[in-house]
């Protein structure tokens, strides 16, 4: 008799997922399936609206990446108006995202994926949280939390706001920089070295304890995708996309945001709200690929930054070739967040940052636009159509969680054949199967446009649908 | 929105403790709010600390942080302030009662999450990162009639906002009484 085992919904994710896995008769994993249970609807009820309200709109999508959204969304907004936004403000926008990427790495490194690197995949699930962190490593929770707030006042320094700041605009920031606000970033700079350098200690005498889960967890040959600069160095806010193959050579380069959508396009699965994106020319699914840090780390040549180049060198080194198993997202993103306060760092010793020119205007001068960033978890792309009084009459997002979802879904597989034997499983599997799914640290409300929280409940159903067994967290 | 108040009385709960003058050496209080304004009755906490805010503007020694959720990263505020008045809805309790009750430093296990704290949590939290606790943690909590979506209140919590000000006011200068 085969049977069902779901995990609905799934926890310690920004979202609401749950994830279905199917036995046979001899209770062998047949299949797997991560499903976003939520639903969307940001695009059509922007519907109507006049476009330059687009930015603030969109930023509701997220609570933790909506940076990203203003910057994809102000972009294809600059599109509509065909204008180029001032040097500083460029700056300052890119100071912006960075600071989001850090307190969001900080937020799945320190919040989500620590109880299991830390205490255990094994771990009592009752204290396998930040609490029991912190009451175990007091050191790491104190950087954790450090490292969060350290992002999060940079955007409140910036745009008045810790979450959804109104500040990006279409045409550059609402306000310039001030002196004082420079300076106070900068006094936060040596902690967040200190705190990054700590938990990169932290990790990398941890990791080898972790053989068997980077072995399984979604450990495959994928392509990748991330925007990069003309020097081959990471970006997060300007550059265009390349995309390589799953041996490292460049499939295609250049990808602007205007092109985007030429190349890119997204599959529809039954059991999940979240799009599938691939591209084109390979077909879906032989044309999907992975986003976020691992795929930004595999892609690019260097950082550009002194701390982070040292540390990129010898992430490239946990595997021959390019860096394939999920678990080293981990990894990549305490990569990045010292990328990003070292990148905060140049950028507040740009001559130009305290210019008072931030912002261009212009009104209707295309009816189309896009315009991409590199959220925490990878690419996001924005693209609007407006009528001639700038009033929207369609958008399309594409969310760095809906181009890695193919990617998790066959990880989740991978990690139940794995795992799941016989038709037995505990608690400590079934986390381990969910844990593929954090390395990649999916935002879902993001993928579906949507809100939702993360209970847990799991529950083994028989062939005919019958209940034959579920455990509830939370 | 505190769900797990000890909450056996008909009428407003207020902490006998606070009959007792409270001493320690640096009074600086931290007014520390939770809630939804767009759910009705759960918005309560920030609309007290709204007015909180105002009421000691330029008191170097009050900070006023409101919140949709309390997070894990409010636990260096905490570390910081020498008293901390949590402030919230509960739906557990009557529509409109205003309650006052000490914050239990520890409950055992938990089920915390990565977003959403409830007070005795962020208070082991932050014994457990920073090794202090403030020395007065007071919960206050006014029952919620409604969470549906709404930018306003249900009658009972609109009845009961110059209470729980009253409430704040006078637990805030006890703190701040040295």
């Amino acid at each position: 008799m085969s049977q069902t085992i779901t995990i609905d919904p799934v926890t310690r994710l920004e979202g609401h997922g749950k994830i279905t896995i199917q036995l046979n008769g001899q209770g062998e994993v047949e299949d797997a399936h991560f499903h976003v249970t939520q639903v969307r609807g940001f695009e059509r009820f922007s519907e109507g609206r006049p476009f330059y309200e687009m930015p603030s709109l969109m930023a509701r999508i997220c609570g933790i990446c909506p940076v990203s959204h203003l910057i994809a969304s102000a972009k294809a907004c600059e599109a509509i108006m065909s204008v180029r936004i001032p040097h500083t403000a460029a700056q300052l926008r890119r100071m912006m995202n960075l600071a989001q990427m850090v307190q969001s790495h900080a937020l799945s490194f320190f919040y989500l994926a620590s109880p299991d690197l830390l205490l255990g995949m094994e771990s009592d699930p009752k204290v396998r949280n930040i609490l029991g962190v912190a009451a175990a490593k007091p050191e790491l929770g104190r950087g954790g939390v450090a490292l969060r707030r350290f992002g999060q006042s940079i955007i409140e320094l910036l745009g008045e706001k810790r979450v959804h700041p109104g500040w990006v605009v279409p045409g550059g920031v609402t306000e310039p920089l001030s002196t004082e606000k420079r300076d106070k970033i900068l006094a936060m700079i040596p902690e967040a070295y200190a705190n990054i350098a700590l938990a990169l200690g932290a990790y990398k005498k941890i990791a080898d304890t972790f053989k068997a889960e980077i072995a399984v967890f979604a450990n495959f040959p994928s392509n990748y995708m991330s925007l990069i600069n003309e020097d081959e160095s990471i970006e997060f806010t300007d550059g265009a996309l390349r995309l390589i193959d799953a041996k490292g050579s460049t499939v295609e380069d250049g990808i602007t945001a205007t092109r985007y959508t030429e190349v890119i396009g997204e599959a529809v699965e039954p059991y999940s709200y979240t799009k599938f994106a691939y591209y084109k020319p390979l077909g879906y699914p032989e044309g999907s690929y992975r986003v976020g840090p691992l795929a930004r780390l595999n892609i690019v040549k260097k950082m550009g930054t002194p701390k982070a180049e040292k540390e990129l060198a010898e992430f490239k080194q946990l595997a021959p070739g390019l860096v394939e198993s999920s678990f080293h997202y981990h990894h990549a993103r305490l990569v990045e967040m010292l990328y990003g306060v070292e990148r905060i760092e140049e950028i507040l010793a740009d001559s130009r940052i305290l210019d008072k020119h931030v912002r261009a205007t212009a009104g209707v001068n295309r009816l189309e636009g896009a315009g991409q960033a590199e959220a925490p978890r990878g690419v996001l792309h924005h693209h609007y159509k407006v009528d001639e009084n700038g009033k929207m009459t369609w958008a399309n997002l594409v969310i760095a969680t809906g181009q890695n979802n193919k990617a998790m879904n066959l990880g989740v597989l991978q990690a139940a054949k794995h795992y799941i034997k016989n038709g037995k499983f505990t608690e400590g599997i079934l986390n381990r199967v969910e844990a593929v799914v954090r390395t990649f640290d999916p935002c879902l409300s993001c993928s579906t446009h949507a809100f939702g929280q993360m209970p847990l409940a799991i529950t083994l159903v028989s062939a005919e649908g019958e209940e034959l067994d579920k455990v509830v967290r939370g | 929105m505190a769900k797990r108040m000890a909450d056996n009385h008909k009428g407003d709960e207020l902490n006998p403790d606070l009959a007792e003058p409270l001493h320690f050496e640096k009074a600086n209080c931290l007014v520390l709010a939770c809630g939804n304004t767009l759910r009705s009755d759960d918005g309560i906490g920030p609309r007290l600390a709204e007015w909180a805010a105002e009421r000691f503007r330029g008191d170097g020694h009050v900070r006023v942080v409101a919140r949709q959720q309390w997070t894990p990263d409010l636990a260096t505020d905490v570390a910081a302030a020498d008293s901390v008045l949590f402030v919230d809805s509960s739906v557990d309790s009557v529509p409109g009662r205003v309650s006052l009750v000490a914050v239990p430093s520890n409950r055992g296990n938990s089920d915390a999450r990565s977003h959403h704290l409830e007070a005795h949590e962020l208070l082991g939290l932050t014994r457990s990162l920073y090794g202090s606790m403030s020395a007065h943690a007071l919960l206050l909590t006014v029952g919620a009639g409604s969470t549906e979506l709404g930018e306003t209140f249900s009658d009972q919590v609109e009845a009961a906002l110059p209470r729980a000000r009253g409430v704040l006011e006078k637990t805030v200068l006890r703190f701040l009484a040295n």
